[in-house]
């Protein structure tokens, strides 16, 4: 038991900005008011994309049967991409009267045996945390007997939010892999990759920048991640949070344990890119690469700015109002913005402080922060003309009702919009949205009612 | 006939397909007109559902969690969380109906949902639905069990123009709709519990309710007991039919395991002739079950040389191993979610209780394979033809509006099986020239 992580700590982080002004940003859900996933979820968000590692959940169906294969995280590995693997103890009855630790420990076996795994996660979940089943033990067992890692991942549903989950995810990584083994050569250019999971394949657009400047990704937590590397995490010179606040703590805590330092970087849309790609130099403080990767940006920049050209012409004059939630708020907004369309209004009701700042400097003071986006959206858009609405499932019938272009965000993406190519994507996307006739047609009058 | 085992001998699920009770609860408490489902359990178990029926839909589903916590499942016995759920929950909508269910944390707890239920003065359905026991279909049969037994008014006189039916879980919204419009074509009335013909179809509505838009409606349902006949489909809904029967003892009762293929919906029409005192069907009866006649005999040729692979729940595995089996497709292999008295009669030659892992270990054993989103992988590894049936189906748009059962849709489906399987179909007829002379 001593080695759970303190939950409070956790909630109570000292590196975020938010602990300063409110007590806390991971307040207990709200019963019959509550949306958002749980912390076992974002422990697998955070963990699942290591393809070479085996994720068995031990707990009853739901858990995993709802879950696996959710999410399009991108990996090189050559194996059997275990992030697409679905692995539960499936509890019974029986199970929760009379425990399942001997189930476990021959589920670990099997798992280990028929799939080779470089490592094994083991969640627990509310009913096996609550029926208090020593998962450490047999994680131990297992970790003797294979000679591989097998670690157990303390984040059972009902302790909190999907952000914390992620950070006991980070907790689990940080006490029983990082720091394990030694890394074959030392690159003085080192960094890890936090909290970038490569979905639809967002890193691979910028990590051959990084690597073209000489900069080497040791590892990642965990976007086409390495169980071999993220345990050599350790002697990386530097470690960059990309686009999640929630592992923080995992960066703070491997800055005192290691003395690595980290910075946060966002790879959404040019400003972001080229920002983050030299902040990334600039830590690593070596004044040649800092001038490779100046020349590699302005290079970036440039061949972007001619593939950006016809589309700010094509989209020029456009306004789009944007009803999505936390960084999405301000991150597609300034994509938006790259692509010549001006963004008149971003939803801000489930973002936080740092979020809705940054909102409000890339909108700029004429910009419409919505707090209550459901209702304000309509009006907004038939205030300022906007020809597109960027929203969640819920809003299609605003976007029809007004005539306008409309594009569900929150729908799995299909194509990366992440760095600097990515922008084409998007606009690509965009473009479908707006030259489709299907808002005005659908929204004809049927012949009853005219 | 068949080899069945009934409980799998691993003590994991490795790839699984199935579903977990509190899910299937979930599902029927959207068949029922602006009612809110309510998870009793953690803020993952709502979420995880909300997010899996959105995607496999393609719409806005309305459900909410007690959000039952590490320090509430100790400190609370449920009723603080469930009352003030109810009560935030009922600030912002109002539904007609609240549909409490139970998840394997809240019933780890033990909490007394029937003693809270008596606290609440909202119109609410409880029901206990924990996720190690039973699985989807069944969380879907209870639930709807549970609707009859606390809604409906007992009645001591028949109403022979009607007929109730309970369809199981895995029946697609446009096939209840289908279901409802051949009983109600023999000049009945018809009502579905729980009816997701008119909620989950995906439709364009006016106003995107943060509540379930369609579907029976609670004074239907408190009325359901006023019919002459109830009709159950699915070897899951037996239950909820007596339970019917229990709030009027003069409700006749038939019941259907299944409604695809030929057999099965001859028995219905035969029923539905006699219930109306006629001698001939509607003529548009007549005419598909011709055409399905002609289906079959033109798609037997291919689906007799194609070895199928089934995975589903019982009642789902019932209905597409009749309907194959009909026109001789060879069925090697069923493998069900749980276990189900069902497993003995399917005309399969072995059946057993597992996972899609059980499935690739069979894979010299079946050139085409019906299972769900989730086999996805597997038939491309395998090169394994594959038609998708069952939740989640996120690889394909409109699942909603495809139809396999009765006259008209067992045409649909065996075409869809015959073409997958053509085109899967390898030629070893055919003679290759020799490499090496």
């Amino acid at each position: 038991m001593a080695q759970k992580p303190k939950i409070k700590d956790l909630l109570n982080e000292r590196a975020c900005r938010h602990n300063t002004t409110r007590k806390s940003a991971c307040n207990a859900p709200i019963p019959g008011a509550t949306t958002g996933g749980c912390a076992f979820e974002g422990a697998q968000i955070s963990l699942f994309p290591f393809a070479d590692a085996a994720h068995l959940v031990h707990g009853p169906i739901t858990c995993l049967g709802s879950s696996w294969e959710t999410r399009a995280s991108r990996t090189g590995w050559p194996g059997i991409d275990l992030t697409q693997v679905g692995l539960t103890t499936d509890l019974s009855t029986r199970d929760v009267i009379f425990g399942a630790e001997e189930k476990l420990a021959a589920a670990l076996d099997t798992t280990i045996e028929r799939y080779r795994p470089q490592a094994v996660f083991v969640y627990s979940t509310c009913v096996t945390a609550l029926i208090g089943e020593d998962i450490d033990l047999a994680c131990r067992h297992a970790s003797a007997h294979h000679a591989i890692p097998c670690v157990p991942v303390h984040a059972p549903g009902f302790v909190g939010s999907k952000n914390l989950g992620s950070r006991l995810a980070g907790e689990a990584v940080l006490q029983h892999l990082i720091g394990t083994a030694e890394p074959e050569d030392i690159s003085p250019f080192a960094i890890n990759l936090i909290g970038e999971y490569n979905v639809t394949g967002d890193m691979w657009q910028y990590t051959p920048l990084l690597e073209e400047a000489g900069i080497r990704v040791l590892a990642t937590l965990s976007g086409d991640g390495r169980i071999a590397a993220i345990r050599t995490a350790h002697r990386a010179g530097l470690n960059v949070l990309v686009c999640a606040k929630s592992l923080v703590s995992l960066t703070r805590k491997m800055q005192a344990q290691y003395g690595i330092p980290w910075i946060s970087a966002s790879f959404y849309g040019r400003r972001d890119t080229s920002e983050s790609l030299l902040a990334i130099a600039a830590a690593l403080d070596d004044a040649a690469l800092l001038q490779r990767m100046k020349q590699i940006v302005s290079r970036e920049e440039e061949i972007l700015e001619a593939q950006l050209r016809p589309w700010r012409e094509r989209f020029s004059g456009l306004k789009a109002v944007l009803n999505t939630g936390g960084n999405k708020a301000w991150s597609i907004a300034a994509a938006l913005q790259d692509l010549g369309i001006e963004v008149v209004a971003t939803a801000v009701g489930k973002s936080t402080e740092s979020d809705r700042e940054k909102a409000r400097r890339y909108l700029g003071a004429q910009g419409v922060l919505m707090d209550k986006p459901g209702q304000q959206q309509a009006q907004i858009i038939e205030e300022s003309g906007a020809q597109l609405l960027l929203a969640g499932g819920r809003s299609l019938y605003t976007a029809i009702k007004q005539g306008i272009a409309f594009i569900d965000v929150n729908q799995e993406k299909k194509k990366s919009y992440g760095g600097y190519r990515g922008l084409l994507n998007l606009a690509e996307d965009l473009k479908v949205a707006l030259e489709s006739p299907v808002f005005r047609n659908v929204g004809r009058r049927a012949p009853w009612q005219k | 006939m068949a080899e069945v085992i009934h409980r799998s001998a691993k003590p994991l699920q490795v790839n699984p397909f199935k579903l977990s009770q509190p899910m299937g609860a979930a599902l029927a408490f959207f068949g029922v007109d602006r009612c809110m489902p309510l998870m009793h359990g953690g803020q993952g178990c709502t979420s995880f559902t909300k997010v899996f029926f959105t995607r496999h839909f393609c719409e806005p589903i309305a459900i909410q969690t007690t959000a039952v916590t590490d320090i509430t499942a100790i400190l609370d016995g449920g009723d603080v969380g469930i009352t003030e759920a109810v009560h935030n929950l009922c600030r912002k909508v109002t539904p007609s109906l609240i549909g409490l269910h139970t998840t394997g944390l809240s019933e780890t707890k033990g909490d007394d949902i029937r003693g809270i239920a008596g606290m609440i003065e909202a119109p609410l359905v409880y029901v206990n639905t924990p996720d190690y026991e039973g699985g989807f279909a069944s969380g879907w049969a209870l639930a709807t069990r549970a609707m009859i037994e606390q809604l409906v008014t007992p009645q001591t006189q028949l109403n022979d123009n009607r007929v109730v039916l309970l369809p199981h879980a895995s029946l697609r919204p446009i096939e209840v709709e289908k279901i409802k419009e051949f009983i109600a074509a023999f000049g009945f009335n018809v009502l579905a519990l729980p009816d997701l013909s008119t909620s989950l179809d995906g439709y364009l509505g006016e106003k995107q309710s943060a509540l379930s838009g369609g579907g029976i409606s609670l004074e239907e349902i408190r009325g359901l007991a006023a019919a002459g006949l109830v009709i159950s489909v699915g070897a899951s809904m037996r239950s909820c039919a007596a339970a019917l029967q229990a709030k009027n003892r003069l409700l006749r009762h038939q019941h259907f395991d299944h409604l695809q293929g030929l057999f099965a919906t001859d028995r219905l029409v035969e029923l539905l002739l006699t219930e109306a005192g006629l001698t001939r069907p509607p003529a548009a009866v007549e005419r598909w079950r011709s055409r399905l006649q002609d289906v079959m005999l033109d798609g037997h040729f291919t689906l007799g040389q194609c070895r199928f692979l089934l995975t589903g729940e019982p009642d789902q595995l019932a209905g597409l191993a009749a309907a194959l089996h009909e026109v001789g497709g060879k069925l090697n292999v069923a493998i069900a979610t749980v276990d189900s008295p069902q497993l003995e009669k399917l005309p399969v030659a072995r059946v057993l209780v597992g996972d899609l892992e059980d499935a690739e270990n069979s894979a010299a054993d079946f050139d085409v394979m019906i299972s769900n989103g989730h086999a996805e992988a597997l038939a491309h590894r395998r090169q394994k033809g594959l038609l998708l049936r069952g939740l989640p189906n996120w690889e394909q748009l409109g699942d909603q509006l495809k139809n396999d059962i009765l006259y008209e849709g067992g045409c649909y489906f065996l075409l869809e099986a015959v073409n997958t399987a053509l085109k899967t179909e390898k030629s070893p007829a055919e003679p290759e020239r020799s490499e090496n002379r």
